[in-house]
């Protein structure tokens, strides 16, 4: 679960997050954008490690994560999840479509037909590959 | 569909996390088989009925809504 590669990302979040905030204070990047940004990859990244150090130190630890991520269960609710979550986005934003169009906003309505077409080329991509595997 | 396994589970004293450690799933996996909420894939079912010592169809079996 948590190797070597993990933590070399988990390393480089922490540095690219405090180079952010560092040029953020230095003046190089003029928005609290990057500064907000740079905490909270630097944040998520000093998480990662110290779970990731956890999980090596601490095999009670170590079983309960390797079982929540290879039980059959977990990994059936995870896949239900996202599928929830794809229906309820496009579903979302078919209403916000119509909505847009109602109040005379052009451009949100547009950019949220596209992304309602991408969703479904994907899904539909998705399909076929899928289809070809199983 | 139906199963046995809290009935088996329960004469043979064993505990749902000791059985949930034997078959690599979580304690509320066998809960979840246990209470009908959850059907497990084919592998989970053919290891449980062979920890049991007994075939997929004494434990699992199928049952018209």
């Amino acid at each position: 679960m948590y190797n070597n590669k993990r933590l070399a990302l988990s390393i480089f979040w922490v540095v690219l997050g405090v180079t952010l905030v560092g040029l953020s204070f230095a003046e190089v990047l003029d928005s609290s954008l990057y500064s907000g940004m740079g905490g909270a990859l630097a944040a998520v990244g000093i998480l990662q490690i110290i779970k990731n150090l956890k999980y090596r130190n601490n095999p009670v630890y170590r079983e309960k994560v390797d079982t929540e991520v290879s039980d059959e269960r977990n990994r059936f609710l995870r896949m239900k999840s996202w599928s929830w979550a794809g229906y309820i986005v496009v579903l979302v934003e078919g209403v916000g479509v119509i909505v847009a169009m109602v109040l005379g906003q052009h451009m949100i309505q547009m950019i949220l037909s596209y992304s309602v077409c991408l969703i479904v080329f994907v899904y539909w991509l998705s399909y076929l590959i899928l289809r070809k595997k199983y | 569909m139906k199963n046995r396994i809290e009935k088996i589970r329960s004469e043979r004293g064993i505990r749902q996390d000791e059985l949930a450690k034997l078959m690599g799933v979580s304690r509320q996996t066998i809960s979840s088989l246990e209470n009908g909420r959850y059907n497990p894939s084919i592998m989970l079912a053919h290891k449980i009925a062979k920890y049991f010592g007994m075939t997929i169809e004494e434990v699992f079996f199928f049952e018209e809504e």
